[in-house]
């Protein structure tokens, strides 16, 4: 690991100060689940490490019918699988987070954390996906919010400013909402998503999420509208399973082969529509 | 380089010490404390023989900076015992059940099921088995170790602990 020097902010302006004075020669670090390995195999050489984990008021989860899901920076996959309101009306959620890694990783890798690293297959990133999630953004020029599906742009690549931290992503919550998360991936616990879904039903829409199957998370705007109102019948299950198959460009990576995943992403929807109906 | 000062409890012991920041806690805690009952196995995450408890959970030492340690009650397989050097139940249970052949995993699982059993004291053989999740065994096929645990929770039942 190459030498760097370790800065511990104690607000967001001091945070976003530190990120504008230095730009890439500094790296955010939260959770570390990601930037340690990274550091330790040099696969990146920071100069400064900016550890956002001291700054007051990052590590809270709240929640109210009327403003939806709030949850802090420096919340941890654990604390999210845990909390009762992330049980009660998005189980979806907890699902997903539950399914990183293991114990140990869970207790020091960030919902936050996992989605600026803007990987395709972030496993919280499709029920955020679904949900319609806004990330909240700081600096020292003031906030600002942005839709999930905008902030994502490419593998690993957000629309976060140089200067700008993430302070929390806010979760609406819709009356009566029921979801899935699925993951498919080539062992049971502690791997990364071949393929990962999240199918919501909220009133008479569904909406369609999924991961590792594009250079970013995806919805499936032609099949949500297929399913929007209509009855589930079993001819038209099998139809949007089909259709949902165009929406997704997948590779062909160490994982998986593309044609694989066509086909999974068929089975996920067909089975988490047969469930939500 | 700036060496950062950080004051934590480790095995209930106050400790203050200089780290350098390009270090991990494991880092430190075998070589500047000279605990190396903490295993070094594959730094990524992902093999959990560096399993600590810090503030009541399991992390991998692998993945913390030295300089994250600032405040931590940190516990390793040598906090295990007690100062006597009373075995607990759990480490007697891998003798007992032979849930172990070279040893190597041996403190992380320890520490992994140490955790588990603090929150949860009488978990389903399926809980164990996702507590232990993170934690890799190469000798034991793993069966012998969940029989290690599932025998103290079973004697913690009806909270006899």
């Amino acid at each position: 690991m190459k030498e760097f020097e370790y800065l511990q902010p104690k607000t967001i302006a001091e945070a976003s100060e530190l990120r504008a004075r230095y730009g890439k020669a500094a790296v955010l670090f939260n959770g570390g689940t990601d930037v340690v390995i990274q550091l330790r195999e040099n696969l990146i050489a920071p100069d400064y490490v900016i550890d956002i984990k001291k700054i007051p008021g990052l590590n809270a989860i709240t929640f109210s019918k009327s403003d939806g899901l709030t949850i802090g920076a420096c919340v941890t996959a654990g604390a999210i699988a845990a909390d009762e309101n992330v049980k009660a009306y998005y189980p979806f959620l907890a699902d997903a987070a539950e399914s990183i890694g293991s114990v140990q990783v869970r207790n020091r890798a960030t919902c936050v954390g996992n989605i600026v690293n803007a990987s395709p297959l972030c496993d919280t990133g499709t029920p955020l996906y679904a949900m319609d999630a806004v990330m909240c953004l700081e600096s020292a020029r003031g906030k600002r919010e942005v839709p999930i599906t905008e902030f994502i742009t490419f593998v690993r690549k957000t629309v976060l400013a140089e200067d700008e931290i993430v302070t929390a992503v806010r979760v609406p919550y819709i009356e009566g909402a029921k979801g899935v998360f699925t993951k498919v991936a080539r062992r049971k616990e502690v791997d990364l998503s071949t393929i990962c879904g999240t199918v919501v039903k909220a009133g008479g829409e569904y909406r369609l999420a999924f991961g590792a199957v594009a250079p970013t998370p995806v919805r499936m705007p032609q099949t949500e509208a297929l399913l929007s109102g209509a009855e589930l019948t079993d001819a038209l299950i099998e139809q949007a399973a089909k259709l949902a198959r165009t929406e997704v460009k997948p590779i062909d990576d160490i994982r998986a082969s593309k044609a694989y995943r066509l086909d999974v992403v068929e089975v996920i929807v067909r089975n988490s529509l047969r469930e939500l109906r | 380089m700036k060496k950062i000062h950080v004051c934590f409890t480790i095995n209930g012991e106050k400790t203050e010490l200089d780290v350098r920041p390009n270090c991990t806690m494991l880092t430190v805690i075998r070589e500047e404390l000279h605990l190396t009952g903490t295993k070094v196995g594959c730094g990524a995450g992902e093999c959990g023989a560096c399993t600590v408890i810090v503030n009541g959970k399991p992390l991998n030492a692998c993945l913390v900076l030295a300089p994250e340690m600032d405040g931590m009650e940190i516990q390793t397989i040598e906090g295990v015992a007690d100062h006597d050097g009373n075995l607990s139940p759990l480490q007697q249970a891998f003798i007992d059940h032979a849930a172990l052949q070279c040893g190597f995993c041996t403190p992380g699982f320890i520490m992994s099921a140490t955790a588990l059993l603090n929150e949860n004291p009488t978990p389903t053989r399926e809980e164990i088995k996702h507590a232990i999740a993170g934690n890799l065994c190469r000798c034991t096929g793993y069966i012998r170790i969940i029989e290690a645990i599932e025998d103290v929770a079973s004697r913690n039942e009806g909270g006899a602990n």
